[in-house]
């Protein structure tokens, strides 16, 4: 069972690895959004797992891709190596936040996260001798000279980086962790669990790959800017992406990933201006009518079926 | 000396203090000073329903701002279909924005009202997408205002001048919080919603309605909130985004204030505004502003966190 289980992820990994051997840019180009935004929802729903709920990752995916780019426009740093500290600034600031705001959490850890993304775009905004200001900064070249298989490889790494995550999350001591913190935190306590420190941590991590998510796409695109980076699609589509595929695992958020960003690049052309509509409308839905999403419901149909 | 002393020791300090404070910030800056005041009470008149709505009904609504928003381009399709003065517009704003809120409440926050705050977050959260967008497709994202010329009065004091109009803002702040306090603590109504708000089963078992009563609250709120958006309006330009912010900024004013805590929200907010007009004087440092009610908010939190942990 469990070598077939290897081999089945051998051989899925070969052909998301092979695939720009036979498809052409535009599949390409799709495929890196959606694994950017799955990289996204993946990360978002690690935290949920705790039973927090983080509305920031659109600040701390722009505070990635500002220090990608700007690491490698000012100190001549390698691109990759760039955004990896990128995914280590976002992951740094989130644990200054999580040690200030965690101690009280539910609406008020989620209210901090909501303002995230608009405090660092005023910051940005106002440091105009730093990060260009209000007009951003543009790379002299996108990553790979825009190569776009290499790209592609990229944010497959950065998507893989998170699932491998959320699987080591799954299957260690931490799942429990974490867990029992969701279910009940005093009970979770009483058991000796740090929950304070679990919940920094996962906090943490989970940034740190929002962080690393922006860092390639500020790459990929070769420039940051107040509204660009930090806007509200990197927080609306992965959570409507998550929600729809089923929060609390693995395969949720990227069922939904890949159902959402096929159907976005639809929309897009359909209602340009006001394609987030659906996505909101998506959340209330879910919410409202199987929270499970559909990995969840399925899951659930099928044990009732045996 | 006794703990109620020692209370009404440090409160006086704390007037005198702020007193002295006030006193010298009216001579060095006295623009500061007026134009806090009207700012601190649009934020605790916005602040004012969502604390409502927290308390007793106990949602936290993410899509507060966005009622507001909507509030304010219905007084500007009044305005333009039939002429209706935007300050007039605050009566129908009223009576449409309660219906709305009764529908809201009936179709998407009855039903999670059970459930983990989890979903209720995200629920308002998705809610409040659905609203900026949609405004966003049917007015476009272009800022809104309309020509009005009473806004601009003005008057002068020796040599400065101030904007009058804003003193609008002070009024509807004492108006809602009057009102919200007689309606409370002298109506059955309020005293009934006040009940559910402490224990909503005990408030069960002595016969009171609760889920008309949460309807009652959250309509009412979100009839206020949609009747400022039509005041608010009148001063400012309005577009689908205008709204977030002042959730954010609500909620900090909450979280300082304590929940159900009507009265310090208004303190709260004078200080918010006190503050961020304070940066804004500062010519270079104005854009930094926009981040004093999260610091803030982050320092609410600290506090009341060790608060809890001592207990």
């Amino acid at each position: 069972m469990r070598s077939s289980k290897a081999l089945l992820y051998i051989v899925l990994s070969a052909v998301f690895f092979t695939l720009p051997l036979y498809t052409g840019v535009y599949l390409l180009n799709v495929m890196d959004m959606i694994l950017i935004y799955m990289a996204l929802a993946l990360s978002w729903d690690m935290l949920l797992r705790s039973g927090q709920i983080s509305f920031g990752m659109a600040g701390l995916f722009g505070v990635g891709g500002y220090t990608a780019v700007l690491l490698h426009l000012n100190a001549g740093l390698n691109p990759i190596l760039s955004i990896v500290l990128g995914a280590v600034a976002a992951g740094v600031l989130a644990w200054l936040i999580g040690e200030a705001v965690l101690q009280l959490r539910g609406m008020y850890f989620a209210i901090v996260t909501l303002a995230l993304a608009e405090i660092f775009r005023v910051i940005v905004r106002n440091l105009p001798d730093l990060t260009g200001g209000p007009e951003g900064t543009v790379l002299p070249s996108a990553i790979f000279a825009g190569n776009s298989t290499k790209t592609y490889w990229l944010t497959l790494c950065v998507a893989l980086v998170s699932v491998i995550a959320s699987e080591i999350f799954r299957h260690t001591r931490i799942h429990f962790a974490l867990t029992s913190i969701r279910n009940d935190e005093i009970v979770a306590k009483s058991s000796g669990i740090d929950v304070f420190k679990y919940l920094v941590f996962i906090f943490m991590i989970t940034s740190a790959i929002q962080g690393l998510t922006g860092g390639a796409y500020a790459h990929i695109y070769g420039f940051v800017s107040p509204e660009g980076s930090f806007s509200v699609d990197f927080t609306l589509l992965p959570i409507a992406m998550a929600l729809l595929g089923g929060m609390h695992s693995t395969w949720g958020p990227v069922v939904g990933a890949v159902l959402l960003g096929v159907a976005s690049e639809f929309l897009k052309l359909q209602i340009p201006y006001g394609h987030l509509l659906i996505y909101g409308i998506i959340i209330v839905i879910t919410v409202l009518f199987f929270p499970q999403g559909i990995v969840g419901t399925l899951g659930q149909k099928l044990q009732r079926n045996r | 000396m006794s703990p109620l002393g020692k209370l009404k020791q440090s409160n006086y300090q704390v007037a005198m203090i702020s007193l002295i404070f006030i006193v010298v910030l009216g001579f060095w800056k006295p623009h500061v000073l007026v134009e806090g005041l009207q700012r601190g009470c649009l934020y605790a008149v916005i602040a004012l329903p969502m604390a409502l709505i927290l308390g007793i009904v106990g949602i936290i609504n993410l899509a507060h701002g966005e009622y507001m928003m909507l509030g304010g381009y219905l007084a500007y399709c009044l305005n333009v279909y039939t002429g209706m003065d935007p300050l007039a517009a605050v009566v129908p704003a009223l009576i449409a924005f309660f219906l709305i809120g009764m529908a809201s409440y009936r179709a998407i926050i009855k039903h999670v009202l059970g459930a983990p705050e989890l979903n209720q977050l995200l629920l308002t959260f998705g809610l409040a997408m659905v609203l900026e967008q949609a405004a966003n497709l049917i007015w476009t994202s272009r800022p809104i205002k309309l020509p009005l010329k009473y806004v601009s009065s003005s008057a002068t004091i020796g040599s400065f001048t101030f904007g009058t109009y804003e003193f609008i803002y002070v009024g509807a702040a004492i108006v809602v919080l009057v009102g919200l306090q007689l309606f409370l603590k002298r109506t059955g109504m309020g005293q009934a919603a006040l009940a559910v708000g402490q224990n909503p089963r005990g408030a069960k078992l002595v016969g009171i309605h609760v889920d008309r009563t949460y309807l009652l609250v959250f309509s009412l709120s979100i009839a206020l909130i949609g009747a400022i958006g039509a005041i608010f309006m009148t001063r400012h330009s309005i577009f689908p985004l205008v709204g977030a912010p002042f959730t954010m900024k609500s909620f900090c004013l909450i979280a300082m204030a304590g929940i159900g805590n009507l009265a310090g929200i208004l303190w709260c907010s004078l200080i918010l505004g006190l503050g961020e007009n304070f940066v804004l004087s500062f010519r270079g440092y104005a854009g930094w502003a926009d981040i004093l009610f999260f610091a803030l908010i982050v320092l609410v939190i600290i506090v009341r966190s060790r608060q809890r942990q001592v207990k």
